[in-house]
């Protein structure tokens, strides 16, 4: 698996590198860590390039470098590097453009062979969304944003799994929280929830949520399922049905204290353009991790 | 749905994300067409303006690249007749196209001669290591330099100078935050406050003048200075006073960041007979400028130049093409050409009566009102889009708004440098803003302050100074 962990800056950025290797430790994921650096107007991007070219004749990393480098620190204090990578320290001349404002450095990692670090400047999404059909990206984990629609436009446009790791503090403890039904994507989301449960050894909360007072075959045989998964895989868990709109019973179940896994729609994305659906709804409105499978 | 895979819809999607601007913009530009013609205005006078209002729709949003914009306006003129292919054509190209052209070319030529190292060493000798002293003489430098070789190439040659000295100040950015502020800040303001000097500073200087011509007004280079530099001169000081007031920097002595840098600036080589041939040609160009540009044009001696950098061999085509951005010249031709149509099309009169229809009264009332509006209106747009675009295009309207046409284009011209608001609103703005020590919001704190006081000065400046002896 290839998972690529977005970061923005070395202040706000700990938790989600934190959280996006120990989810990839688990899946022994190849890792890539991307820094998107802000889109420059367009009038002026031949000006600030070749200003950038300058300052590294003064011995200035172009912006961006920086960012990278914390996380080389980052990934050597926590053995995610190989001693010899860690030992001649971060390889900024290595750092090569390979297309426009795209550059790369290869890393030796433990866990995985590869571990590489990308700077880009632009849009994130677009960003995001070249690096992942680029590089065939199973999950891209992502820090919280202020910006509403960010979630929305992550989960419509980018072809990978995306966890997005709002408000994670490495001092709370944390369960899973598992919305299960029928639809197409639920037993991904349970096996996944199985893996990142392991990762963090927690326990998981299955929830199955019906609109009505009833809940039918599809949903109570997803239920079992999973159920059996996680009893066979040595994961506690408890499971339980609930009954109203599922945005806010789970959004309820997972308070401040859960991480949730649960799949993504399979609605039309036209409709979901214009109407959203329950996981993105999720990602936008609750305070605490969220991985929508995909 | 219709046969569309759920891939190739979230592909249009994303599409039509990413180019909402453009939509947008066509769409009013597709409502705007269907609308009656207002009385008083020709056909031809209101699709320019609908053309204009879309061109600065896209060159604010940037929904698709420069050229795109810069070919949507040429189409657009052929297309709805403002002109045949042949005239419109021709009015993309003139001397400020040249002008622009060439001095870009000078930037890139300019900046790889490693002056900035000798700069650097000609302004700690000036000012010694008091901080509110450096801050001062990077202002007055950045000032000076940007009269004659453009803001953008200033804020290229002192950026790597003020990081540098800040570096050895404290390596903890946390530890250096206000003097980092105000000495990016006295760079990007200083070079902004200097471009008005000379009509070398920017390309919307010359922009001005060629409009000018057209209303049968020479203004030679020496002119223009005796008009526009006392007003730099005396933005200077007040520009780093309140530089000084808005980020409290950290030390009043900058010694150790003052003695690393000499040392580093040391190791430069001495000065050899390259380089004085180098800076000989600048010489020449500049002299060309003073002497020369009424009957040769500025834009042609700029390329003179860059033909003397070629032939010395000081610098070579590929560095010259890449780092000269051609989109911006060719979107600079095609805001010429919409600026020429506006005019003859009759639309630049129309705006200019709209605009005097709605403040008449207030323009009658006070003798100021009419620069007022001209340069609350030029800088606004200004900090939107770039500021060459804003004289192309409001160039023409501005003169009509009065008698007076030279004091109209110089007050549009001033005012349109006067980009202090936001990171993006001129290339040294976002220069400085690219080093990652100040933020988007820093450019409020202290250009709101700027701004209003440079707003204010050429107001006051041009309806004294400017009567008294011109």
């Amino acid at each position: 698996m290839k998972f690529l962990i977005a970061v923005g800056s070395k202040e706000f950025s700990e938790p989600t590198l934190r959280v996006g290797l120990q989810v990839a430790k688990a899946f022994k994921a190849a890792v890539t860590i991307a820094y998107v650096g802000p889109k420059v107007s367009e009038f002026s991007s031949s000006q600030v390039r070749f200003t950038q070219e300058r300052m590294e004749e003064w011995e200035f990393d172009r912006p961006g470098v920086e960012v990278l480098e914390w996380a080389f620190n980052f990934l050597a204090e926590n053995n995610y590097i190989t001693p010899t990578m860690v030992e001649t320290g971060f390889p900024k001349n290595t750092l090569v453009q390979t297309s426009g404002s795209r550059s790369e450095v290869y890393l030796q990692g433990t866990v995985c062979e590869n571990v590489n670090l990308i700077l880009r400047n632009g849009d994130i999404i677009a960003e995001l969304r070249d690096e992942v059909q680029r590089g065939g990206y199973d999950v891209t984990i992502i820090g919280g944003s202020q910006k509403r629609r960010m979630a929305h436009d992550l989960v419509q446009y980018i072809d990978s799994s995306i966890f997005i790791v709002n408000k994670y503090d490495k001092n709370k403890s944390y369960n899973l929280l598992l919305p299960v039904d029928d639809s197409m994507r639920s037993p991904k989301a349970v096996k996944f929830g199985a893996r990142v449960a392991q990762a963090f050894d927690i326990k998981v909360n299955l929830i199955t949520v019906s609109k009505t007072d009833t809940f039918g075959e599809g949903y109570t045989q997803a239920s079992k399922r999973a159920t059996k998964l996680m009893r066979r895989a040595g994961i506690n868990h408890e499971h339980r049905f609930e009954t109203g709109d599922p945005v806010t019973v789970i959004k309820k179940a997972a308070g401040n204290d859960h991480i949730i896994v649960m799949g993504a729609s399979t609605k039309n994305p036209l409709f979901k353009f214009f109407t959203g659906s329950k996981p993105i709804k999720i990602m936008e409105d609750c305070q605490c991790p969220v991985l929508i499978v995909k | 749905m219709l046969g569309f895979s759920q891939r190739s819809l979230t592909n249009f999607l994303f599409w039509a994300t990413q180019k909402k601007w453009f939509l947008i913009t066509m769409l009013v530009g597709t409502i705007l067409i269907l609308l009656p013609t207002p009385s008083g205005l020709t056909i031809e006078g209101y699709r320019i303006i609908i053309i204009v209002i879309t061109a600065l729709m896209m060159i604010i949003t940037e929904p698709i690249p420069l050229p795109g914009i810069a070919f949507y306006i040429i189409v657009m003129e052929v297309v709805l007749g403002i002109g045949s292919p042949e005239q419109i054509s021709k009015s993309f190209m003139n001397d400020a196209v040249f002008f622009i052209m060439g001095s870009l070319m000078l930037a890139v030529t300019i900046v790889q001669q490693g002056w900035d190292k000798r700069i650097a060493l000609g302004i700690i000798r000036l000012t010694g290591n008091k901080t509110k002293n450096i801050i001062f003489g990077f202002t007055a430098i950045s000032a000076i330099l940007s009269s004659f070789i453009g803001e953008h190439t200033v804020a290229a040659l002192m950026l790597p100078i003020v990081m540098t000295l800040i570096k050895y100040t404290s390596e903890d950015r946390n530890k250096v935050q206000g003097l980092s502020a105000v000495l990016l800040f006295a760079v990007a303001y200083g070079a902004l406050i200097g471009s008005i000097g000379t009509p070398s500073g920017g390309g919307r200087n010359v922009i001005i003048m060629s409009y000018l011509r057209e209303y049968g007004i020479s203004i030679s280079y020496l002119g223009w200075m005796a008009m526009a530099y006392p007003l730099v001169l005396i933005m200077i000081p007040i520009v780093s006073r309140i530089l000084m007031t808005s980020f409290t920097p950290e030390y009043v002595h900058l010694d150790t960041g003052v003695r690393k840098l000499v040392v580093q600036v040391a190791k430069a080589p001495n000065l050899s007979g390259r380089d004085t041939v180098a800076a000989f040609i600048f010489l020449l160009v500049f002299l060309g400028w003073v002497f020369l540009s009424e009957t040769l044009g500025l834009g042609t001696i700029a390329l003179s130049g860059v033909l003397l950098y070629l032939i010395a061999g000081f610098v070579n085509w590929e560095d010259i093409s890449r780092n000269t951005h051609w989109g911006v010249i060719i979107l600079f031709g095609a805001t010429i050409s919409l600026g020429a149509n506006i005019k003859s099309s009759g639309a630049a009169l129309w705006l200019a009566n709209q605009v005097i229809d709605i403040f008449g009264s207030i323009m009658e009332m006070f003798p100021f009102a009419t620069d007022a509006i001209i340069v609350i209106l030029t800088t606004t747009l200004a900090n939107v889009l770039s500021s060459s675009a804003t004289v192309a295009v409001l160039g023409p309207i501005t003169l009509n708004m009065g008698p007076d046409t030279l004091h109209l284009g110089m007050v549009t011209a001033l005012a349109s440098a006067f980009g202090f608001f936001t990171a993006v609103a001129a290339p040294a703005c976002t220069i400085v803003y690219s080093s990652g020590f100040v933020r988007a919001k820093d450019f409020l704190k202290a250009g709101w302050k700027v701004g209003t006081v440079s707003i204010v000065l050429v107001i006051i400046y041009a309806n004294t100074f400017w009567s008294l002896f011109f």
